[in-house]
């Protein structure tokens, strides 16, 4: 049996959760968001099999090329998705999440090849650098979701006009706060990713860093929902810049993950 | 077994008719034992709100209405023909349909209301209380309370306030999400203001502050609130400490106005603050709304939700109706084929002595038989009463008129000679 049908067995079950999730935007019926999520988890099942399976057979975390991050990346946006859910019922973040974790997962399977072994001389600064970063990257993607989410409220609640997402986004306190604690949160561990990933650049080239498209991607997003977390700290983030500056943001840590292929 | 519901409600009889039907929980007990001691009724319960009194019984038969409404009418202390014009009589399918839609709120006076759902279990757990629920009774009430969840959970429809009040508490609860330790500022004493004020109030506030130009109404007010009373004219501090402002006076100008609000905000941080003018003319400068992290509504814009929502809601109504049609219909059958189930069975024992008995019979007469022989005998026999039984279970299961029913199950007891 293939390792990697539970991959596109999570893959299947994703888009099939998504498309039902979407079309919930139209019909405003929580019945489909439920079964939508149902899909979903039953996708996150497989997807963890997939990750638990990459593990076993290579010995080391899913994180030393391209398919394995995003694929962990995935998982773990996910699995922050269904803590919020839990905690807030926030049903709006998954016209976000979800599509993004399918996008993730794609991006897994289109480029292929995980299950490699161990490449030699991997070190365990290496393995902390990638571990830190993709956490790191899951926080803030689910910061600039919820993002979104608190920017669409507050347009809601300033224009009067109760729009498709009116129903399903949770208070603008929450949004707010999920938002900023995981933009806090994410950036920190990320930036503690970045300055692992400069050791051991320095430690294996003896450089700080190049300037292939992963280092340049991964430094500009950085710099980028810093500038967006200020926004927070000094409560502008509802101007339309800081919308411009968190997709930039976005955009650039894509890059950096496909940067990873290209390493 | 007929289920029957005789009552009167918010449609068919006025006030003073409904009030004279109505019953107190702490009667709710006695009555049931009243009804119960009617010939014929099996199991009671009764369902008395401000907009209906119901009796909703399991019988025996449905000569048992004609008691029933007798015993209404000796309980409204009023001619029998004058009640009559006012109540109403449901029977079977009806019932199911009734309950399905009473508990949802679909026949409420104002379609969604939330309460009404619990005031049905509540009745339902009364007679439960005082084993006044026989097993199909149980069964409805079970099923009623699974439906009315189902519809509130799957349509929203009592998700959204139509009153201008609760229009306000709704968009407290989309700005601050939980209203618990927030502070409000009640300004003037109008009685929109003190309506909202007080629909704010049950949501765990922590402070009420209560501003008005004669200081004594205001203490008043505050008192009723547990708040404090502040003075009129030195309103501006709290507009930095409070979340929720209501304005609410006969003032003819702007009691606050844009730079308060700057002022106010500058000192508050990420904390937003919901300004509600209920004023005609307005007391809140409208240029607030343009600020960030302030979000004012007025009256016009109140009414404006509450009427949206009350659209949404006969939207939603439609879907709820879709949701109950399609439970009474599962359940009726459910109670069809489970009423059924004792006849089935027999009949089963029945053909199967007859099958089990010719079946030896037969095989004495064939003398030795190869165990693959046997068993075509066997399996012949076998197929032959499960096609014979095939139509007449299949009826008995799908006839739902009970007097239907009760003549199909009359007719197979005869045919096949069950005791």
């Amino acid at each position: 049996m293939s390792p990697n049908l539970t991959l596109y067995a999570a893959l299947a079950l994703y888009a099939a959760g998504t498309v039902v999730a979407l079309a919930t935007l139209f019909t405003r019926e929580k019945r489909p968001q439920h079964i939508a999520l149902g899909i979903m988890i039953a996708g996150f099942v497989a997807h963890t099999v997939w990750i638990g399976t990459i593990c076993v057979r290579t010995h080391h975390p899913p994180l030393t090329n391209l398919p394995e991050a995003a694929g962990f990346t995935a998982w773990l946006v996910f699995a922050i998705e269904l803590a919020l859910f839990i905690r807030y019922r926030v049903h709006a973040a998954s016209f976000f999440v979800y599509p993004l974790v399918l996008m993730l997962l794609t991006l897994s399977a289109v480029v292929h090849d995980p299950f490699i072994k161990t490449p030699a001389g991997i070190s365990r600064l290496f393995i902390t650098h990638v571990f830190l970063t993709t956490i790191g990257v899951a926080g803030l993607l689910i910061g600039l979701a919820f993002g979104v989410l608190a920017w669409a409220q507050d347009r809601a609640l300033k224009t009067k006009n109760r729009g498709a997402l009116w129903d399903w986004i949770p208070s603008l306190n929450v949004c707010k706060t999920v938002s900023y604690r995981a933009l806090a949160t994410g950036f920190s561990i990320y930036t503690l990713g970045i300055l692992a990933g400069i050791l051991w650049s320095y430690r294996t080239t003896a450089e700080l860093m190049d300037l292939r498209v992963k280092q340049v991607g991964a430094v500009v997003a950085w710099i980028l929902f810093a500038i967006v977390l200020q926004a927070y700290i000094n409560d502008t983030y509802r101007t339309r810049r800081t919308a411009v500056i968190g997709a930039c943001a976005f955009v650039a840590i894509m890059v950096a993950i496909l940067g990873i292929h290209h390493a | 077994m007929p289920l029957i519901v005789v009552g009167v409600n918010h449609r068919t009889a006025a006030v003073d008719v409904r009030e004279r039907l109505s019953i107190a929980p702490s009667r709710m007990a006695e009555t049931l034992d009243d009804l119960r001691s009617l010939d014929g009724i099996n199991g009671a319960a009764v369902l008395s709100t401000c907009n209906r009194v119901e009796a909703i019984v399991s019988a025996s038969a449905e000569d048992v209405i004609e008691p029933i409404v007798d015993w209404l009418t000796q309980r409204a202390g009023t001619a029998r023909a004058e009640l009559e014009k006012h109540v109403y009589i449901l029977r079977h399918g009806d019932v199911l349909k009734h309950l399905f839609r009473v508990a949802s709120g679909l026949d409420s006076m104002i379609v969604g209301e939330p309460q009404i759902a619990g005031q049905v279990r509540a009745a339902f757990l009364a007679s439960r209380e005082r084993g006044a629920l026989d097993s199909l009774l149980s069964q409805v009430f079970d099923q009623t309370m699974r439906v009315a969840k189902r519809v509130r959970t799957d349509t929203g429809i009592g998700e959204h306030a139509v009153s201008v009040p609760y229009a306000a508490v709704e968009l407290a609860k989309k700005i601050f999400g939980d209203l618990h330790g927030l502070q409000v500022l009640l300004i003037g004493a109008g009685d929109m203001g003190e309506l909202t004020a007080e629909h704010l109030s049950a949501f765990g506030l922590e402070q009420i502050f209560v501003a008005n130009r004669a200081h004594d109404r205001a203490i008043e007010l505050a008192e009723r609130f547990h708040g404090q009373a502040v003075k009129f004219e030195n309103v501006e501090p709290y507009l930095a400490t409070c979340d929720i402002v209501i304005a609410s006076t006969a003032a003819p100008h702007f009691v606050i106005e844009s730079d308060h609000v700057h002022r106010a905000l500058a000192t508050r941080r990420r904390r937003n603050l919901f300004l509600i003018d209920l004023s005609v003319p307005r007391n809140i400068d409208p240029s607030i709304a343009g600020i960030d992290g302030a979000y004012l509504y007025n009256i016009d814009d109140l009414q404006q939700v509450a009427d949206s929502n009350r659209e949404l809601r006969m939207q939603k109504a439609h879907e709820a109706e879709e949701i109950v049609e399609r439970e009474v219909d599962g359940f009726r059958r459910r109670l069809v084929a489970q009423d059924a189930v004792p006849t089935i069975v027999e009949l089963q024992g029945r053909l199967e002595d007859i099958r089990t008995h010719e079946l030896e019979k037969c095989l004495r007469r064939m003398g030795p038989v190869s165990a693959d022989q046997r068993a075509a005998v066997e399996q012949l026999s076998t197929q032959l009463v499960n096609k014979i039984l095939h139509y007449p279970i299949l009826q008995l299961k799908e006839a739902e008129e009970p007097a239907e029913r009760e003549t199909l199950r009359k007719t197979i007891r005869k045919i096949f000679g069950l005791r």
